[in-house]
């Protein structure tokens, strides 16, 4: 089509040579959208991307928040890989990612595999519970677990004694080895509800025909999970992911009432370290920093699981 | 498996892994009402000392903080809530120059966690002589929910039939007579589950009332419990009496609108 | 009360056209159908006289105003939209009162308006009911009482009555005219149903890539329909076209050539060698010995049978060409039987067969 056929009168070259396009249509709002954004704006601005803004300029300096502050340009985030005590800290949020994400989704799958082509009766009773520990604030989570971790009378040390496993009882908070994971495992207890119910609700908008087609091409159980349930999956596994990921490396609330990031630093994570070092020893250009990668880990590995989810479906949610 | 295995199986998994849920909560609530100086350990079961509320209530001061929290959440959701609304209702319905641009920036605000924010907002408010009040701890809140509430009310406005705003316009309404009086009764729900949701992240946020607070009239319940477990390392039944009333109002909001809860966290909300 | 007019009107989106050089005049008064195939930037063209889509180029009047640059509520133009789009929380009462609300008329005077109208179109009953209560005709006959109260200028209905079904259609588009016959208000209507169009409008315009193939009464694009596009999307069943070579007869007459289809045509006006031949069912007719009136005989296989009861049409195959052949009451056809027919030469349309344009003839009324 040349441009010779929509420019058939004066007035329509003109239009042509003028416009860029589609304009409003008369009488419809035109500067009075930002009018309307401006109130959300400037409070999101101001307590949202300045701070942003500014933790990026404070990451820059090595300051202590007292004496004057000198420029260091980059080498906060150098430290990130080199300074021992912040590698131990995200290698230990690795770690975490694990039982904040990696086993709820697991636990969530399972259901959702067991779940997918039976009726369960009451599913909305089990969700309200399931969904229970999402509910709680983190601090009264982190208060409940220390009292049922406490070495003296918690209830696993008690049973364990109870069944004569007296050699198991640890101090699960206290001691270097066990420390992570059982702070690990309270997020485990967080998540897995919400990955649950997050999972069995996709489950339910999969068609039956389509296992009834792999049951007629003779797959196993094993394989409808795999060929059917899975692929079908993908949009809420990544919204289970994104969802975990962030609460993973979110943790500061857990790790400040259980452990403080001890025994010495078997529990420290990147978000305690951001309050140890800004508020506690004088480190604040570091603590910016680690903030700032913080956000920008979250911000990577949202757009990454999406995209991967997005290349299967072809489909934004 | 037949599909009667298959039924007891997913009854088996949901059972035991409710029941894991529930369990510790149930423990702290038990707990909560144990005789005090008793030697029963969590979750042990030993009547029902409901005197050990009063005593948090009074002597822990877990008045005092439900009060501050109460200020705090319900300012930031009012707050939050009508400028969320009127943002959504531009990005959602209306077009200008630079709508997707913004609406990006928004949802990036989204993703930023308050431990990137924390250090140059106590030391911004600092300066501003603001640390140690009310609005440091919603300001920032309120910031970081417009963001959540702003994606939330677009989305909803995007689904309102285009015909529906046009014949309004027609009729002769503002824009502004079209979101209160015609937008806002199909609002509601999708208004009442962000409300919700963020009732429940400000209540429950702790480190921002951490680093700006000091003053103990103004400790919000997180902040409380974290200092009253800080103190009684001793008084077990107090401490999970103080937790459970910390926990509560949200618990008891949930369980009344468990589903705009469930709903709304499941559409994909990306704020932890 | 007032005429309407598009002048040299476009539209574009981006590097696409949707309605190119639109002139069309509307009578006051006069109840216009806007017709075509999806696409064919009959609701653009609305939608730019309602005002919600800005005019890249032309100039729109309402009465003696230019509106292009004026807002839908300053333009006293009502609209009915294809989803009704009544207001859900609001009960039907005020769905009729609000466009009177905003315009501070007072409150006896809306009373009156609300009732006179709801009682036009016999929905007194739902008055205290939402829109969610309604059924689609209730609802349909809610958002004509809206536009109904408002008494402006100009009635703009987008589709109203695609979402009826079959029955109610028919029923409401009688009230629809019968409405507008007594308020008198200019009425532009849009719908790409052609049998809506020839049953309600004054005037027709027939509208096709955003463009204005025709624009006439009923009547006038029936009979004279100015290019093959007009000929093929008025009238049901669709009119048949082949391609045919035209060579003058020594002996008087016109011979047409396609493939089985050899006739010779009385009397006719020169005809281009290459033309497309436009035939209306009943022009087709099977060829029997009574008919005198028939050119043929042309011999074809029968394709498809569509039984009506009243009247059958078969479709039949003459080598390239399709044609749809007319039978009263009942055929006893099947497909594949061989069927002769014949053609009435008066009721044929040519039509050029590059440009589609129709060929000024003599054509007599097809009607018989």
């Amino acid at each position: 089509m040349s441009a010779r056929s929509f420019v058939t009168s004066p007035a329509a070259a003109l239009a042509a040579r003028r416009g860029r396009g589609d304009e409003r249509p008369p009488g419809e709002p035109r500067r009075i959208g930002y009018l309307y954004l401006l109130p959300a704006l400037l409070v999101f601005g101001a307590f949202v991307l300045a701070p942003l803004v500014h933790a990026f300029w404070l990451s820059l300096f090595d300051w202590d928040g007292i004496t004057a502050g000198h420029w260091v340009g980059l080498h906060n985030y150098q430290d990130v890989l080199s300074d021992q005590a912040l590698r131990t800290a995200f290698g230990h949020a690795l770690i975490l990612l694990i039982f904040y994400a990696g086993l709820p989704v697991a636990i969530g799958l399972m259901l959702a595999g067991v779940i997918a082509r039976v009726q369960v009766r009451g599913l909305p009773l089990f969700r309200v519970v399931l969904f229970l520990p999402q509910v709680v604030a983190m601090v009264v989570v982190a208060v409940m677990w220390r009292m049922i971790y406490d070495p003296g009378n918690g209830p696993i040390n008690t049973a364990l004694r109870g069944v004569g496993l007296d050699g198991l009882a640890k101090s699960w908070l206290g001691d270097f080895g066990v420390a992570l994971p059982a702070v690990g495992l309270i997020g485990t207890w967080v998540m897995y509800g919400l990955a649950m119910v997050l999972l069995t609700a996709g489950v339910q908008k999969i068609p039956p025909s389509l296992y009834d087609a792999a049951r007629v091409d003779g797959a196993g159980a094993v394989r409808e999970f795999l060929a059917v349930t899975l692929p079908a999956l993908r949009g809420e596994i990544a919204v289970a992911l994104t969802l975990t990921t962030i609460a993973a490396l979110r943790n500061f609330d857990l790790v400040y009432i259980t452990t403080k990031g001890g025994p010495g630093d078997a529990t420290s994570v990147p978000a305690f370290q951001v309050y140890q070092r800004a508020f506690e020893t004088g480190k604040v250009g570091s603590a910016a920093a680690i903030g700032i990668v913080l956000a920008a880990l979250i911000f990577t590995i949202t757009v990454a699981i999406n995209r991967v989810a997005e290349r299967g479906t072809g489909a934004r949610r | 498996m037949t599909s009667r295995r298959e039924q007891s199986v997913a009854y088996a998994i949901l059972g035991v892994f409710s029941l894991l849920a529930i369990l510790p909560i149930l423990g702290i609530v038990v707990t909560a009402m144990q005789q005090p100086g008793g030697l029963a350990g969590f979750g042990s079961f030993d009547g029902f000392h409901v005197d050990n509320f009063r005593r948090a209530w009074e002597q822990g001061n877990f008045g005092s903080y439900l009060k501050s929290s109460g200020i705090v959440s319900v300012s930031v959701v009012a707050i939050s809530t009508v400028l969320s609304i009127l943002a959504g209702y531009a990005f959602g319905l209306m077009r200008f120059r630079g709508s997707e641009i913004l609406f990006y920036i928004f949802l990036l605000g989204l993703m930023v966690p308050m431990e990137a924010m924390i250090v140059p907002l106590y030391y911004d408010l600092r300066d501003l002589r603001l640390t140690d009040t009310y609005w440091a701890l919603i300001l920032p809140q309120a910031g970081t929910s417009i963001a959540f509430g702003t994606f939330w009310m677009r989305a909803f406005f995007r689904t309102v039939p285009r015909s529906l705003v046009e014949a309004a316009r027609i009729d002769g309404a503002s824009s502004w007579l079209v979101l209160w009086r015609v937008l806002m009764p199909l609002a509601r729900p999708a208004v009442l589950t962000m409300m919700v949701l963020l009732f429940m992240w400000t209540w429950n946020e702790f480190l921002l009332a951490l680093v700006m607070v000091t003053d103990e009239g103004l400790r919000t319940a997180p902040l409380g419990l974290s200092f009253f477990q800080g103190r009684n390392q001793a008084d077990l039944t107090l401490l999970a009496a103080g937790a459970c009333i910390v926990a509560l109002p949200v618990v008891v909001l949930y369980v009344f609108l468990q589903r705009h809860f469930i709903r709304g966290m499941l559409s994909g909300a990306v704020k932890g | 009360m007032a005429d309407v007019r598009f002048s040299e009107v476009h539209k574009r989106y981006g590097a696409v056209a949707a309605v190119r050089d639109l002139t069309l005049d509307i009578a006051d008064g006069e109840f216009m159908v806007l017709v075509g195939p999806s696409g064919s930037g009959k609701t653009t063209a609305l939608r730019m006289l309602a005002g919600l889509e800005s005019i890249t180029a032309g100039e729109v009047y309402i009465g003696p105003k230019k509106v292009n640059a004026i807002a839908p509520r300053e333009r006293d133009i009502a609209m009915v939209f294809q989803d009704y789009a009544l207001y859900p929380q609001m009960t039907v009462f005020q769905n009729l009162a609000f466009g009177l609300k905003r315009r501070k008329t007072p409150k006896d005077q809306i009373e009156r308006r609300v009732r006179e109208a709801a009682a036009a179109l016999d929905i007194e009953r739902y008055l205290d009911r939402k829109p969610g209560q309604l059924s689609g005709g209730q609802a349909q006959r809610v958002a004509l009482g809206r536009a109904l109260v408002r008494d402006p200028q100009v009635f703009l209905m987008d589709e109203p009555l695609s979402n009826l079904d079959a029955k109610l259609r028919t029923q409401t588009r009688g009230e629809i005219k019968r409405l507008q016959k007594d308020v008198r208000t200019t009425t532009v209507y849009v719908t790409h149903d052609q049998v809506e169009a020839m049953t309600m409008g004054d005037r027709i315009a027939v509208m096709h890539d955003g463009r204005l193939e025709q624009v006439g009464t009923p009547e006038e694009l029936y009979e004279r329909p100015a290019n093959k596009f007009v000929g093929g999307f008025i009238g049901s069943p669709a009119m048949s076209f082949f391609d045919a070579e035209a060579r003058a007869e020594p002996a008087g007459g016109v011979r047409l050539a396609s493939g089985p289809i050899d006739v010779v045509l009385p009397g006719r006006d020169t005809l281009p060698a290459a033309v497309t031949v436009g035939v209306r069912p009943e022009c087709a007719r099977p060829w029997t010995a009574d008919r005198t009136d028939l050119a043929g005989p042309i011999a074809g296989r029968v394709a498809y049978v569509e039984a009506l009861g009243r009247e059958t049409f078969v479709g039949v195959d003459a080598g390239a060409a399709r044609l749809v052949v007319h039978y009263d009451g009942r055929a006893a056809l099947l497909p594949g039987d061989e069927l002769t027919f014949g053609v009435v030469p008066a009721g044929l349309r040519y039509f050029d067969a590059e440009t589609g344009a129709a060929l000024a003839t003599r054509g007599a009324p097809i009607a018989s």
